[in-house]
């Protein structure tokens, strides 16, 4: 009778707070076999501290509760439902909430069909996998900047040993809120085969891609204007400023991801890395922006010439990361085949990681000068008064970041992390920003 | 467990110490502290050579004078001349004819009455204006249709300069600043065109470039019996003979920066001036500003090179040696190298000069921001945005830069808080802020209020300035100095502050760009004559 009790109390406090999509077990499941119904609830919390050492701009270290969630399940015959919500930083966030159908046939192939809001399976490897299952404290900076978080959509996966095929459409924006235009709409898809598949041993490779027609944007000077946002913190939580590495790409209009990725893992070793590839077209509507223009004295002369003034240009960047680790005690790494993911640390264990990353968001135009001063990129060389720039170079930032680490799990639950990351960066606008030093620690509660 | 989490414990705090006993990190974005560490470019030799030409503590008049006359007029220029400025500060813009104007505004409706004496079109009467030079009225009436087509009511270069000279440049200061208008400012006859030509107005007019040479050089406008300026004027030789069709298409063929101009029309400056009875000596450089770059020809920097080795004032064609700036209590800046100095906002401008000049003539490069930001505004007014600035125009041929100061009346934006003064000293450059009105402004950028307080810039900035007799303190004074001339529009105000603070009429100066040099100005001019009674000996 209890349990029927607690059920509803426990669902009550999950959806009043919040939580997201960890792959460890949950340790409350409350099962009614009568019914056929399983009800999990767990929680997350992280507590981070950081210490920054920078060239220039200051960022501000210190502890933050980084991330606490609060997660619940239901599995019904075939049926599962998950939601989980976050409330770190202070604030209450939507993470997943799905539905997902699955069938096992003869084969032993698995066909799932998943429905709500979730990571994009094209998202790239990284963000796949959750925060609480990943070795190092932060994603690499690449995942973050290139590739792609949760959406609302649908997706049908097939699984097996050897192959994984993980398809579907999504919207831009879980809630509809765009202040003009439509809610976009994206295809996604990450293909992996195993040439190697045991119970303690899984060599990976795959491939995904993405392709998303924006549709969401602001109303400027009476035309739809489209922006993507591109951009990542320093692989810290505590600080997550974005300046040094990010950009926003006015006029954009599709967005098409590819990635390639490998993973391997056997007992007490694990590597991993993904390669990430993105280009963004551009579209906008000239004619009216050039005739909004024409307001006074100094109008502008014909359109070609405004054109050749407020040029576009398409736009391509790329990223990617290695991480390896060794596990000097523990039960070993695990794979999860569902997922195509590594796991996390599951019980007593200590290992040691390591990890490069490089984002590239400096898409430059050759021949461009650039002026901090004035935070543009000049066409012909040289800073000129009018008309506009002519320039189409982005200066997003490079920058290469190089992390060891070192995890401590006490039991299944608790769990420390401690990293080090030093960072070199190349970004126009911040010329005086060159190296950043950051050691960071985690403490982790998983239940 | 608890072992274990001692250890962790004890390895955190020994992270912690390490990271944190590195250095003292800084704590927020700190502009202060920036200006001291973000890399700035210093000027080269060559370019400091010729930052040298230029005196320290300049005073500059600026348009003459904004508060006692009418701007950029012979008015204005000959009182700043007169009370002893060091500079007589214009901005150049081009009329049709291509005469380089000393006019701060391309539209004209502000300082003239040109709304009175011309309609929005082309001026009715420029087709007679044509014959009245030889042309025939079927070919005048042809180009008139062609002046249409170009044609920018109030922007100056959409008139001929003679035409220009019909308009009354006072009057309008007397509307607008009632308790210094003067009956003398305004015209007693407004121009006209009579009997098939031009006849002038006969008050202050809008100014050539030729015309503020010649101010600073002593003179003034030889007037006839009815007050009008006599400026004769007729076809170039060059142009002789050719019909307005094929002038306009030969200026075309010349190239895109001369195809909207129709400079056909010579105008006998040579003999428009007359020595100023009431001179009393003082010799003024010139401070010339270029505009917008998009309202003149793309070769204006090139026509104000012409100007000045035409009138003897361009130190490239002209050398005049070795100078005192100062000689028997009078300025002899316009003697001498620093006898002009450009100045601009313009990116177009800027680069286009260095293209002329070289950077052989004093350039300063002039600061502005706003919210959002014009075209050529710095747009991140921090230490990074500031290098990149100093740096840009540097690389441009520029030996001085202008920033913006704060204060009433003008309001304008902060340009040169110390640590900017500080970033533009780390680069070698001169600094003149604009524009002065106030003693408050005065005192606050001389450092006044940092009198015997330790700052930050200290060990650029502070001057140990010795007393002179002229000094309202007999005392030596130590003090952040925040520029090193600066424009103004109260000439006889900051005149008094430089001398009463010691940076007039000193032997002893430090010289800020030359460690352990001194900077002498003892022959300055040590007395400011009263503003009102020399515009009353001037005749005003």
């Amino acid at each position: 009778m209890k349990k029927y009790i607690l059920m509803p109390l426990l669902a009550v406090f999950a959806l009043t707070a919040a939580a997201q999509d960890f792959d460890t077990d949950p340790t409350l499941e409350l099962e009614n076999a009568e019914k056929e119904v399983k009800f999990t609830v767990g929680a997350r919390m992280m507590a981070d501290a950081a210490l920054y050492h920078t060239d220039f701009t200051p960022l501000q270290s210190g502890a933050s509760i980084t991330d606490a969630r609060i997660r619940t399940s239901m599995t019904y015959k075939n049926w599962y439902f998950y939601a989980d919500f976050g409330f770190g930083g202070g604030k209450f966030a939507q993470k997943n909430i799905f539905l997902q159908y699955s069938h096992q046939d003869n084969a032993d192939n698995t066909h799932a069909i998943k429905v709500g809001y979730y990571n994009d399976p094209a998202g790239s490897m990284a963000r796949n996998t959750s925060l609480g299952s990943y070795h190092f404290i932060s994603r690499p900076g690449s995942s973050n900047a290139l590739g792609e978080g949760r959406e609302l959509g649908i997706t049908y996966k097939f699984n097996n040993d050897h192959f994984m095929a993980y398809q579907g459409v999504f919207t831009e924006n879980a809630y509809n809120k765009v202040e003009a235009g439509f809610n976009g709409i994206t295809v996604a898809g990450r293909y992996l085969f195993r040439p190697i598949a045991t119970s303690n041993q899984t060599l990976h490779v795959g491939v995904s891609g993405r392709f998303a027609h924006l549709g969401g944007g602001t109303v400027y000077n009476n035309v739809l204007k489209k922006t993507l946002h591109l951009g990542q913190p320093l692989e810290t939580y505590v600080d997550q400023d974005e300046q040094f590495v990010s950009a926003d790409l006015d006029w954009a209009n599709n967005v098409a991801n590819l990635g390639a990725e490998a993973l391997y893992h056997n007992n007490k070793f694990f590597a991993r890395g993904e390669f990430l590839y993105k280009h963004v077209t551009k579209k906008r509507d000239s004619y009216s922006l050039f005739i909004d223009a024409q307001n006074n004295i100094d109008g502008w002369g014909d359109i070609e010439w405004w054109e050749n003034a407020n040029k576009l240009k398409n736009n391509n960047f790329f990223g990617g990361y290695v991480e390896a680790g060794f596990q000097i005690l523990g039960n070993g790494y695990k794979y999860n085949k569902q997922e195509g993911l590594l796991g996390g640390i599951d019980g007593k264990s200590l290992e040691i990681v390591a990890r490069y990353n490089y984002t590239a968001l400096n898409n430059l135009t050759d021949g461009e000068y650039y002026n901090a001063g004035r935070g543009h990129y000049y066409a012909n060389g040289y800073m000129e008064d009018w008309p506009g720039t002519g320039a189409t170079s982005v200066g997003g930032g490079n920058v290469h970041s190089v992390t060891v680490g070192m995890n401590y799990a006490f039991n299944k639950y608790a769990l420390f992390m401690l990293d080090y990351t030093f960072h070199k960066l190349d970004k126009p606008f911040l010329p005086n920003d060159k190296n950043f030093h950051m050691a960071q620690a985690r403490v982790q509660f998983t239940f | 467990m608890f072992k274990n989490l001692v250890r962790v414990g004890l390895l955190s705090t020994v992270l912690l110490a390490t990271f944190t006993s590195c250095e003292e990190e800084q704590q927020f974005t700190n502009e202060k502290l920036d200006a001291k560490r973000v890399e700035v470019q210093v000027l080269n030799d060559d370019l400091a050579k010729v930052r040298d030409y230029v005196p320290l503590y300049a005073v500059i008049a600026h348009r003459g004078s904004t508060f006692w006359a009418p701007e950029e007029t012979e008015a204005s220029w000959r009182w700043a001349r007169e009370m002893g400025a060091d500079y007589l500060e214009s901005d150049v813009q081009c009329t049709k004819d291509g005469i380089v104007l000393a006019n701060h505004d391309e539209n004209l409706k502000r300082t003239t009455n040109i709304e009175n004496v011309f309609s929005e079109n082309v001026p009715a009467n420029r087709v007679e204006f044509y014959m009245s030079l030889g042309f025939t009225r079927a070919d005048a009436e042809a180009q008139y249709g062609r002046d249409m087509a170009a044609f920018r009511p109030f922007y100056t270069l959409s008139y001929y300069y003679a035409e220009l000279l019909m308009l009354d440049a006072g009057s309008w200061f007397n509307e607008s600043s009632l308790e210094q208008a003067r009956p003398t400012f305004k015209a007693t006859e407004n121009g006209r065109f009579e009997n098939g030509h031009i006849v002038y107005s006969n008050g202050l007019y809008i100014s050539a470039i030729q015309d503020q040479i010649a101010y600073a050089q002593g003179k003034r406008l030889i007037r006839d019996a009815n007050g009008r300026r006599i400026l004769t004027y007729k076809v170039k030789d060059e142009y002789k003979g050719m019909t307005l069709e094929q002038i306009y298409n030969a200026i075309k063929a010349k190239g895109q920066y001369n195809a909207k101009y129709m400079d056909f029309i010579e105008y006998d400056f040579a003999n428009a001036y007359e020595a100023d009875p009431e001179d009393t000596g003082n010799r003024p450089g010139i401070y010339v500003e270029f505009k917008e770059s998009w309202l003149n020809p793309g070769n204006m920097e090139q026509r104000v090179y012409d100007v000045l080795a035409e009138q003897g004032w361009n130190i490239i064609t002209n050398d005049p040696g070795d100078q005192p700036f100062y000689k028997n209590g009078k300025v002899n800046v316009g003697n001498t190298r620093g006898r002009v100095i450009l100045q601009t906002f313009s990116f177009d401008a800027l680069r286009r000069a260095n293209d002329v000049f070289k950077g052989r003539i004093p350039m300063c490069y002039l600061l502005w921001i706003s919210e959002p930001a014009y075209a050529t505004d710095i747009a991140y007014d921090t230490p990074t945005g500031y290098a990149a600035f100093i740096k840009w125009a540097q690389d441009n041929g520029a030996h001085i830069i202008g920033p913006a100061i704060s204060g009433a009346p003008n309001n304008y934006p902060e340009m040169n808080a110390p640590w900017q003064a500080y970033m533009i000293r780390r680069a070698g450059m001169i600094n003149h802020p604009y524009s002065f009105d106030s003693w408050a402004q005065m005192t606050k950028y001389m450092g006044y209020y940092n009198y015997g307080w330790e700052t930050e810039f200290d060990d650029l900035l502070r001057l140990e300035i010795p007393a002179t007799p002229y000094c309202t303190s007999s005392y030596p004074s130590s003090v952040p100095v925040y520029m090193d001339g600066f424009f103004t529009n109260r000439t006889e105000m900051s005149l008094r502050y430089m001398i009463e603070n010691g940076f007039r009429g000193n032997a002893q100066l430090p010289n800020p760009f030359h460690a352990g040099q001194k900077y002498d100005n003892s022959q300055a001019n040590v007395i400011v004559p009263d503003a009102v009674a020399t515009l009353e000996r001037l005749g005003y």
